[in-house]
């Protein structure tokens, strides 16, 4: 209306010279015209008003009602339409209001009927359109024939003709917007969806056809994509054709769909429509190839399969809609670098357009983003897989690679360990495979190991927090070769394998460092400098010092290496005690690789601590060669039957050993004879050195002689000095029996175990609880009964267990050093009144200089304080600690 | 070494150690180490020496100052009380004696009103084998036996020897602290 005031104006100036007749011409005119127009476009095809409604345009164009007759004849069409196309075109998708529910059923009928009625509606409106062009083209025929004849000249005809069609295009989509029903995009894509899965089960059934015929071998379902790969490669023009010409119909259809959807200007809402369901379809195939099998790589057939199915119907759809005409613009800043080649790429399509192009990129960038969030979701259990796992870790490598989302795997994978392995149920040896797993895995994917530092943290916070991380780090460490059978076996063997890593590594940097002399290489390292990834942390220093190293990554869990090798000693002097042999060669060569690691100085001790076994042996085949020249005790100790040939000694450098538990034992006296002699014949060859025996460490191998029939066993001094008085007596009360053997009765009690458990010994109890009497086991029960066998070394191990280590544990030393603490600690509090936890942990380090050196952190202090606290030592108030009076 | 170096000068003003440190060449680099060396070595052993009744530890900053805390022995006048030392160690530790003060008062023939002690091992009779814990226990053995002939406090040494008296003004006193 507004129009037609504007034009009314714009009119004034011709209106002041009109008379009343020409007036009354005009408006005969005008109202003939509305007639025509009426008529012509409730015609129903009828043009046969077409000539009253030509002549009655002219005498108005005449007037100079030009814009009139254009304005007035628009709104007629546009009221036309609302009211036959419009409203007509959506009652027929009134059925199908509840759409969603609809797909939910995924009935196959509904999906036809869905089909169906698109068809009808879409043939229907197309229809009422195409009539109200026609009739549009009349008037822009009147028109033109009008200015044809007033003016000698000719006209642009075209442009006025275009100008009044995008016009009416532009009434028509408006039109069919403002009356859309919700539910329309759905029924698009639902209908879309039922078409493109319709088509990839055909190319599906092709393409595993085809493979079929390659190789008819039975093949699980990575292999047959492999296979595919190596097909499609081969395929020729002539498949591909025939191909398409089979799928062309349903291509076709989909094609007439889609323009006529164009046509009533839903031309993004279609394009949204089958874009979201190719990725629907695209995000299902890879769900299903990728699945739950991390042990092979699904990437390539991935992208085989974007390749056969939805690029290949794209390339059709855009072929029938005219759009891939258009050659590659070589000025297109959108090129994908596979474009450079694409006749590789795209067998079957010659000419790969610009738009399909940008599809594959969106495509396969939805396609890596899918898989990524797939393995990301899953990337725990890929790792617990770890070297299985692989070709998932390399994939997911390559769709970072491509879409940048690190954080996201950062995020996520953090969670998981939160919720899955940073838990109180999970063994620390789990927590500690995982991690080394973790960083292996995670190096494939980021070898500046920026997001690995991130990943790490938890870890290794958590893993502080464990009393036993250390030992298991240690174990992790040495008992790689497989020497102890219920040792964690596999992970031992990939941290040994480690330190052999490093030492090649090493090797190779040597290598390295030379060449780096050369300039040339310099200059080729300088051009090889990448910045680091966004996501560093700047705090952390550069990429060249953060070289991704699973041992340092470990030891960083402990926080300082002498921890480590701290505990690493002790070990080591619990495995040497025990050896009865002096072989030493993978202790040597495990100590060679962590010298390697930790530096020669760190693992001194250690060292000195082997060299000790070493002098051992030849101090020991020294000493035996002095038996020839016999000496008197020597012949006594003959008489008893009882000879040094037996007797092998560790000679230990105790100032380098970790502190060894001293337990006093009254060793049989034969044996303590010998022992006598070895340190006598020692002192002689060693003179001023002197032996000073630990009799309850070492093994003591043993038979026992039955009538009938003789057991052996590997047993600790002490378990063998207890059998041993069974050899004259019999029977022993248990006070008795500690007394002479001179250890306090709990600890014979305890030990004598071993032997009850054998059936060797029998206890029973008399009047006093506190005294038991152990009986020797005279007639032997059958030996189904007791499990003796000969290779009771395995008993010597239990019977440890529950007895006493022979090396104070770093936990005992740990303690010690903790009394220094708490002495110091005290001393400050009792002179300074209160102080506050930095103000403690300050002092400490300034002035505990002990021997080890304080050296823990806040968190391990307040913890340790909180300890004093509970035990009534210290008070805490306001943040302040006293001592309780 | 540094630290402590730099917590020395901050000390500045404490006139003991600025006192003992104005004569004193500047280069003693050395001296300063192993003067060092044996107070952390004091302090580990006093630590670790479990006498009860006296302690005594480093300033926070500066391991020339000490504080030091000494219980009065059972059966004396000083039972039950608790009083507070100071000791500044000079740079040449242990060639000289450690300046020692009360900080708390004490009611002794041989403290005076500012804390000054007078005790022969820390002046005259003092010998490099003493260490912190000595002095400390001499100390402490001075408040139950104290050197009436030479009083500092000679209202102190007279009552000394009416001990229920003289317990009654340790109290009063001590209290009033």
């Amino acid at each position: 209306m507004t129009m037609e005031a504007a034009s009314s104006v714009s009119d004034l100036g011709i209106l002041d010279c009109v008379d009343d007749a020409s007036i009354t011409e005009i408006m005969e005119s005008w109202d003939g015209f509305c007639e025509a127009t009426e008529a012509l476009l409730n015609g129903h095809g009828d043009l046969s008003v077409g000539s009253e409604f030509v002549s009655h345009a002219h005498s108005l164009c005449k007037r100079s009602l030009d814009s009139l007759v254009q304005d007035h004849f628009l709104r007629s069409l546009e009221e036309t339409f609302e009211r036959n196309g419009a409203s007509r075109f959506w009652r027929h998708f009134d059925a199908y209001t509840h759409v969603e529910v609809m797909e939910m059923s995924k009935s196959p009928i509904q999906e036809n009927g869905i089909q169906k009625v698109l068809y009808k509606a879409l043939d229907d409106v197309s229809l009422e359109k195409q009539y109200q062009e026609k009739c549009l083209l009349m008037l822009v025929h009147a028109l033109q024939s009008y200015k044809d004849s007033i003016s000698e000249e000719r006209h642009n005809s075209d442009a006025e003709r275009i100008h009044l069609f995008s016009k009416y295009q532009l009434i028509v989509s408006s039109v069919l917007m403002t009356t859309l029903p919700r539910h329309f995009p759905e029924i698009l894509h639902c209908y879309f969806k039922g078409r493109l899965e319709e088509l990839s089960t055909i190319m599906a059934g092709e393409y595993e056809d085809d493979n079929e015929s390659d190789d008819k071998n039975d093949m699980d379902l990575d292999e047959k994509n492999k296979v595919s790969y190596r097909g499609e490669m081969d395929i020729d023009e002539c498949y591909e054709r025939r191909k398409f010409l089979e799928n062309n119909k349903l291509v076709k259809n989909i094609g007439k769909v889609v323009r006529d959807l164009r046509n009533l200007g839903f031309t993004s809402m279609a394009e949204d429509a089958y874009a979201s369901a190719i990725f629907l379809l695209l995000k299902d195939k890879v769900h299903n190839l990728a699945g739950d099998d991390y042990r092979s790589s699904v990437l390539e057939s991935i992208k085989e399969w974007i390749q056969a199915v939805p690029l290949q119907f794209l390339y059709a759809l855009l072929a029938y809609l005219g759009d891939s005409v258009s050659y590659d613009n070589p000025s297109s800043g959108l090129k994908s670098p596979l474009a450079s080649h694409p006749s590789s790429c795209y067998p079957g399509i010659d000419t790969p357009s610009e738009g399909l192009i940008r599809w594959q990129l969106r495509l396969e960038y939805f396609a890596y983003e899918t898989l990524q969030d797939l393995r990301i979701a899953k990337l725990f259990e890929i790792i617990v897989d770890y070297p299985d796992s692989s070709p998932a870790i390399e994939d997911l490598k390559q769709c970072l690679e491509y879409t940048g989302q690190h954080s996201k795997l950062v995020d996520s994978f953090i969670s998981a360990l939160r919720y899955r392995l940073l838990t109180a149920g999970a063994s620390t040896n789990d927590i500690l495979h995982q991690y080394v797993s973790t960083i292996k895995a995670l190096r494939t994917i980021d070898p500046a190991g920026v997001f690995l530092e991130a990943v790490g943290e938890p870890i290794r916070d958590y893993l502080r927090g464990r009393k036993d991380t250390i030992k298991c780090i240690v174990t992790m460490l040495t008992d790689g070769t497989g020497g102890n059978p219920n040792g964690p076996g596999n992970t031992g063997d990939s941290l040994l394998e480690e330190l052999n890593r490093d030492e090649e590594n090493q090797e190779n940097a040597g290598i390295d460092d030379d060449m780096n002399i050369d300039e040339k290489q310099d200059w080729i390292n300088a051009e090889r400098w990448e910045p680091d990834p966004v996501e560093a942390d700047p705090s952390k220093g550069s990429r060249n010092r953060r070289k991704v190293d699973i041992l340092g990554m470990i030891v960083g869990i402990i926080g300082s290496k002498d921890q480590l090798v701290n505990e690493y000693r002790v070990m080591l002097a619990e495995k040497l005690l025990n050896k009865s042999d002096y072989d030493i060669d993978s202790e040597i060569r495990t100590l060679e690789l962590l010298k390697i690691h930790f530096g020669e100085s760190s693992m001194q001790r250690c060292e000195i601590m082997l060299n000790d076994l070493i002098d051992s042996k030849r101090t020991n085949s020294n000493i035996k060669a002095t038996i020839t020249q016999p000496s008197q005790i020597g012949s006594e100790l003959g008489e008893t039957g009882v000879s040094l040939d037996i007797l092998d000694a560790t000679i230990i450098s105790s100032n380098f050993w970790p502190p060894i538990q001293d337990e006093a034992l009254n060793i049989p006296g034969p044996v303590e004879q010998l022992l006598a002699d070895y340190a006598k014949r020692f002192h002689k060859i060693k003179t001023p050195r002197k032996l000073l025996w630990k009799k309850n460490l070492g093994t003591v191998k043993l038979e026992l002689q039955f009538e009938g029939r003789a057991v052996q066993f590997t047993v600790a001094p002490l378990h063998a000095a207890i059998i041993m008085q069974f050899q004259d007596q019999t029977s022993w009360t248990s006070k008795n029996l500690a007394a002479s053997i001179g250890v306090p009765v709990d600890v014979l009690n305890r030990r004598i175990n071993f032997w009850i458990s054998k059936g060797i010994l029998s206890e029973s109890l008399v009047t006093d609880p506190n005294d038991h009497i152990f009986t020797l086991v005279d007639d032997m029960v059958e030996p189904s009964k007791n499990s003796i066998n000969a290779g009771s070394c395995e008993e010597l191990l239990v019977g440890d267990e529950e007895g006493e280590r022979s090396v104070a544990s770093a936990e005992d030393q740990l303690h010690k050093e903790m009394i220094v603490y708490e002495k110091f600690i005290m001393g400050m509090l009792t002179n300074f009144g209160s102080m506050a936890l930095d103000r403690i942990h300050n002092t400490l380090k300034m002035f505990c200089l002990a021997d080890p050196p304080y050296d823990k952190s806040l968190q391990q202090l307040q913890s340790f304080l909180s300890g004093l606290v509970s035990e009534e030592k210290l008070e805490i108030r306001d943040g302040m600690y006293f001592l309780k009076k | 070494m540094t630290t402590v170096n730099n917590g020395y000068q901050d000390n500045n003003n404490n006139p003991a150690v600025a006192a003992t440190k104005q004569p004193l060449p500047p280069a003693k680099s050395v001296d300063t180490q192993s003067v060092l060396k044996r107070l952390q070595s004091e302090l580990m052993a006093l630590m670790m020496s479990g006498d009860g009744g006296i302690s005594a530890f480093p300033e926070e900053d500066n391991i020339f100052c000490w504080k030091g805390t000494i219980n009065g022995s059972k059966d004396t006048v000083f039972e039950g009380t608790e009083y507070k030392l100071s000791l500044s160690f000079p740079t040449d530790y242990p060639f000289k004696p450690p300046k020692v003060k009360f900080e708390t008062g004490c009611f002794h023939p041989n403290v005076d009103v500012y804390g000054n002690i007078c005790l022969d091992i820390l002046q005259d009779k003092w010998s490099s084998a003493y260490d912190v814990r000595t002095i400390l226990l001499s100390i402490q053995s001075l408040l139950g036996e104290p050197n009436i002939s030479s009083p500092l406090n000679t209202q102190a040494a007279a009552l000394w020897s009416n001990q229920e008296e003289y317990r009654k003004m340790v109290m009063k006193l001590y209290k009033a602290v």
